[in-house]
């Protein structure tokens, strides 16, 4: 039987990149049938198959790593650039609704009643659900902290109550959204003010769901003893993402919840 | 306690009542097996299930997709 005589992974065939592309056809196509005829089934058949493709594109990945070793520290260290170059592409994707935000909101147009937030706009007190918000988020980003450093010192039972802690308070901030969501005076319609709104917080809002997703995954690993105190890098990527989710609220309540108000 | 820094180790378990078993290292000899079988089907009758629903989802989807383009390019007309 031959070894590799490197450090690297050479990754082996897998169906998983094919299954996911075809999911996404399923996805987008799904959604023009949605839209213009009515139908939901190629875009249910699409969330299936993409839902089926990522639980096992990511457990053949937890597989290669703490089950056959492939994850040395030079593969860790491109899993690590990797992470950091896609929460990067995230923060550029988040940039463009900024700019969409502060593009209308600076210069309010006469047709707005040259001021903001426009005429007819009720904004939702900052100082109310939102900044209850602030502080979940911001808590969330203590316990995590805290799961981490349990983690490296080998305190198993506190790093799952932190872990638990951190998930929890991602939980009760999307059901808070929900409800203000619920309850908002003012709808996505609502011209440029609604559309900013919604789409802003609306892409912040799912980044939350999936970031809780992934420490969810992390939290079961951690029950099945995947990490050790030294190596646990799946949850370093986790908790980078949940960072990355509370800093993009900071700047939507700063920005759209209290100066835009 | 230096043992902690200069190792890293999975927690010892002390696991009682309904509490996990580190089931690792089995499953670190079940998929490191010289078996020739692919990552995506080494858990066992599961893998298989699962890999050949996706399959099935997803290329029957696809032709199914086809099928709704072409009824679509070719609209009925309205008398």
């Amino acid at each position: 039987m031959t070894h590799q005589s490197h450090a690297y992974h050479m990754v082996k065939p897998s169906p998983w990149p094919l299954t996911g592309a075809l999911s996404a056809l399923l996805m987008t196509s799904g959604l023009a049938m949605w839209f213009h005829f009515h139908s939901m089934t190629l875009l249910m058949l699409g969330l299936l198959t993409n839902t089926l493709t990522m639980y096992q594109w990511w457990r053949d990945v937890t597989r290669e790593g703490t089950y056959q070793g492939h994850h040395t520290p030079p593969v860790q260290k491109g899993l690590r650039y990797g992470m950091i170059l896609f929460i990067t592409s995230e923060v550029f994707f988040f940039a463009g609704f900024f700019w969409a935000f502060y593009h209308s909101s600076l210069a309010p147009t006469p047709q707005l009643g040259g001021h903001w937030p426009p005429t007819g706009i009720t904004p939702l007190n900052p100082l109310e659900v939102p900044l209850l918000n602030t502080s979940v988020l911001l808590a969330s980003g203590v316990s995590i902290t805290w799961a981490h450093h349990s983690l490296m010192e080998n305190n198993r039972n506190q790093m799952i109550q932190a872990l638990l802690i951190t998930i929890l308070l991602g939980l009760y901030f999307t059901l808070l959204q929900a409800s203000e969501y619920f309850e908002s005076p003012f709808t996505i319609s609502d011209g440029i003010y609604g559309s900013t709104f919604f789409v802003a917080t609306g892409f912040h809002g799912l980044h939350v769901i999936i970031g809780s997703t992934f420490l969810t995954i992390c939290f079961i690993r951690q029950l099945m003893f995947h990490f050790t105190s030294k190596h646990h890098f799946g949850f370093e990527a986790a908790a980078w993402y949940w960072h990355f989710v509370d800093v993009v609220w900071l700047f939507l309540y700063v920005s759209i919840y209290w100066w835009g108000s | 306690m230096l043992r902690n820094l200069l190792i890293g180790q999975r927690t010892i378990s002390t696991a009682s009542r309904r509490h996990f078993k580190n089931k690792v290292p089995e499953k670190q000899k079940l998929f490191q097996e010289d078996d020739e079988i692919p990552l995506y089907l080494k858990g066992g009758v599961a893998d298989a299930l699962l890999y050949r629903a996706t399959m099935i989802l997803t290329v029957g989807g696809t032709a199914y997709a086809i099928y709704e383009l072409a009824v679509a390019s070719f609209p009925k007309k309205q008398e």
